[in-house]
């Protein structure tokens, strides 16, 4: 992908707690194409979040430590930017939209305020310039009444209204990539599916790169081009998203398809749960993360950190089990 | 683990079983909730109808599950039904294996507690962190003097293996635990009474997708070993639907739509039931790109005025004068839908 719009490369993020180091992004490398939604899925602890904290310089230091790796932007490392220059991108050219919308909202500021900031600081808009365009915002986020909805405070909008406003403002100085982390996880199920297709429908307008972070895999399959799945601070498989559902590289990846119940499904045996529990970062299992939960496990996969390389569905997947012929690709068909 | 893998005759259980006498009825039942509004001295009091007019009953060895969006009722009714809400501000019927038990005083009650149990969606939350899993397994056995002091352990150790916890780890605090294990734990506690019917509030959606699936084969299982019935809450459709064997969606207060599952899945009559399964993600990318979603539109009325007519009136897109104006009853049969357009007769495949 020789015009990537971010170039994420080889990224390690560690934490310093009492217990003990925790890396909690080890070794994370991928591409981001203009206009594509990449999908990155994982569990609590996975390091999905972390990365994308790393990208825009929010993880807290200390205990944070961005510890390797580059992140490239249009050629500039954000990894190594002066906060200054850091600050100009932030907002301007890379948004992110926060899980809890509730939390993520000043409470003392009115949503005018919270919105307008974002295009004077950035664009250099006048008081009059920003109101403007900040109701034409709301509006586009299908908030009624913009004009007199803008002076209100944020506790006076419901949860979805306030996931639009976080919408509005990450969107309004038209950023090249949007990063947002679990922006349905807090809503309800309807307001969910009106929250996914204003994103769509921005994306296509706008034509912003959309970086979503999500643990759900329904979400995945309606919305994202790509898709990096973490386990244990490190991509175990990324693939389009068409090919990752339908031909799972990873046993990871096929465990989580399984483990999941359909509502469009009839047959009702018990589910395929992945034995065991995720990993305790502090004491990573040798070799391969997954190995102690993995049903394919090798004597080889214990002692040693399989690769992340091009697999057959055309994306890459870090498994030493030769997964072609093996009961892994019969296990896949359901 | 054992118990996550050993079903076979997963699909027969599924099977609503026999009518016979219901262990659980609530006829009727409203929760509403007074408020002030505009601060405590000019203050216009007011009510949050949380729940207003909820009617079912649980059979023994079903699982009856409830879902809806946030705020709809579904937690709250569940906390009337174990005597957790205030009794002047409920009223309607309760009966749990015949004998009423709403409005009874928190120690008349303790006796039906042997019955019912509960499990909470927080399993951070719902243990004591000072106590040993132990000791918090033991303290309902405790209450209700059940088994000698000596046996208690013993007791522990089998509940604590019959969830598939390791029964050495009996002195251990609950911080030492990862959250499916904690869940374990509320599990094991709401056992050790042996219930018949447990009350289940959103019991996996604070856990991780991978020990999702290990909850919920668990509570499967011990439903089959021990002819359990439970109230499943959840605002997630696809374990709902897995886990019951009948499903009542609720919205703003009341049931509008109870019905088989699977018939529920084939056959949604309520217009609310059918935008809330088109919203639904399917993990299938091929089937979502070809979806047609009914996409609702503004969010759900505020619970706290009287609404003249269909609860659902001011979203519903097949919306007509009558219901704006009359409350649909909750009729038909087996299939229950509280709407005046539904068409009971020949619809049939659900959306998406």
């Amino acid at each position: 992908m020789p015009d990537a719009l971010l170039t994420v490369d080889n990224l390690h993020v560690h934490f310093k707690t009492d217990d003990g180091l925790v890396r909690a992004v080890n070794g994370v490398s991928f591409e981001l194409a203009p206009g594509e939604t990449l999908g990155i899925v994982g569990e609590s602890g996975s390091g999905k979040t972390v990365t994308n904290l790393a990208l825009l310089g929010l993880v807290p230091q200390p205990p944070g430590i961005v510890a390797a790796g580059k992140a490239l932007y249009r050629g500039e490392d954000l990894l190594r930017m002066n906060v200054g220059r850091l600050s100009q991108i932030r907002g301007r050219r890379i948004a992110m939209i926060f899980q809890d919308p509730m939390t993520a909202l000043n409470p003392f500021l009115t949503v005018g305020e919270q919105l307008t900031e974002v295009t004077r600081l950035h664009l250099r808009h006048t008081a009059e310039q920003a109101r403007r365009h900040a109701i034409e915002m709301l509006a586009k986020v299908g908030i009624p009444a913009p004009e007199s909805r803008i002076d209100d405070y944020p506790h006076q909008f419901s949860g979805g209204m306030r996931q639009r406003v976080m919408i509005a403002m990450a969107l309004s100085c038209q950023p090249e990539v949007l990063i947002a982390d679990e922006p349905t996880t807090a809503l309800d199920v309807t307001i969910q599916a009106q929250t996914l297709e204003l994103v769509k429908e921005l994306q296509k307008t706008q034509g912003t790169a959309v970086i979503l972070i999500t643990h759900s895999l329904g979400v995945v399959a309606s919305v994202c081009d790509r898709v990096l799945v973490l386990y244990a601070g490190k991509i175990v498989e990324e693939a389009e998203v068409g090919a990752l559902f339908a031909r799972p590289q990873h046993p990871y990846t096929l465990g989580l398809l399984q483990s999941i119940p359909r509502w469009d499904e009839d047959a009702h045996g018990p589910l395929k749960a992945i034995v065991g529990q995720p990993p305790n970062m502090l004491r990573p299992p040798s070799g391969c993360e997954f190995h102690p939960r993995c049903p394919f496990v090798l004597e080889k996969c214990k002692t040693e950190s399989p690769p992340l390389e091009m697999a057959v569905h055309g994306g890459r997947k870090a498994c030493w089990v030769a997964v072609e012929n093996s009961q892994l690709a019969a296990e896949g068909q359901r | 683990m054992s118990v996550a893998t050993t079903s076979p005759q997963r699909a027969d259980a599924r099977r609503s079983p026999e009518a016979g006498k219901p262990l659980l009825t609530v006829q009727d039942l409203k929760v509403h909730f007074p408020f002030r509004r505009g601060g405590l001295l000019l203050g216009k009091v007011g009510v949050i109808r949380a729940v207003d007019g909820v009617s079912f009953e649980i059979r023994p060895g079903e699982t009856l599950g409830l879902v809806g969006e946030s705020g709809c009722g579904k937690s709250t009714t569940a906390r009337a039904i174990v005597c957790l809400v205030e009794k002047s501000l409920m009223s309607g019927q309760i009966c749990l294996d015949g004998e009423r038990i709403d409005g009874l005083s928190p120690a008349a009650m303790l006796p039906h507690r042997r019955v019912v149990q509960m499990i909470f969606q927080d399993p951070y939350a719902s243990l004591n962190p000072r106590m040993t899993v132990g000791s918090i397994i033991a303290e309902p056995m405790q209450i209700f003097s059940l088994h000698a002091p000596r046996e208690r352990k013993l007791k522990v150790m089998e509940l604590m293996d019959l969830v598939g916890l390791n029964p050495t780890f009996l002195n251990r605090y609950p911080h030492e635990f990862s959250g499916g294990q904690r869940q374990r734990i509320g599990i094991a506690r709401a056992l050790a009474v042996e219930p018949r019917l447990i009350i289940c509030d959103e019991p996996v959606s604070a856990l991780d997708v991978s020990i999702q699936a290990q909850v919920i084969n668990l509570l499967v299982e011990l439903q089959k070993r021990l002819g359990l019935s439970y109230l499943f809450i959840s605002h997630d459709l696809s374990v709902v639907r897995h886990i019951s064997h009948r499903i009542g969606v609720m919205y703003l207060g009341r049931i509008v739509e109870l019905a088989d599952a699977d018939e529920l899945h084939h056959r949604p009559l309520h217009p609310y039931t059918q935008a809330l399964l088109s919203a639904a993600p399917i993990p299938d990318p091929v089937h979502e790109r070809h979806r047609k979603r009914i996409i609702l539109k503004g969010e759900v009325p505020s619970p706290d005025r009287e609404y003249p007519g269909c609860p659902f009136a001011s979203r519903c897109p097949i919306v007509e004068q009558i219901c704006r104006e009359v409350v649909p009853p909750l009729e038909g049969g087996e299939h229950l839908a509280a709407c005046h357009k539904a068409d009971r007769s020949t619809r049939s495949g659900g959306p998406g």
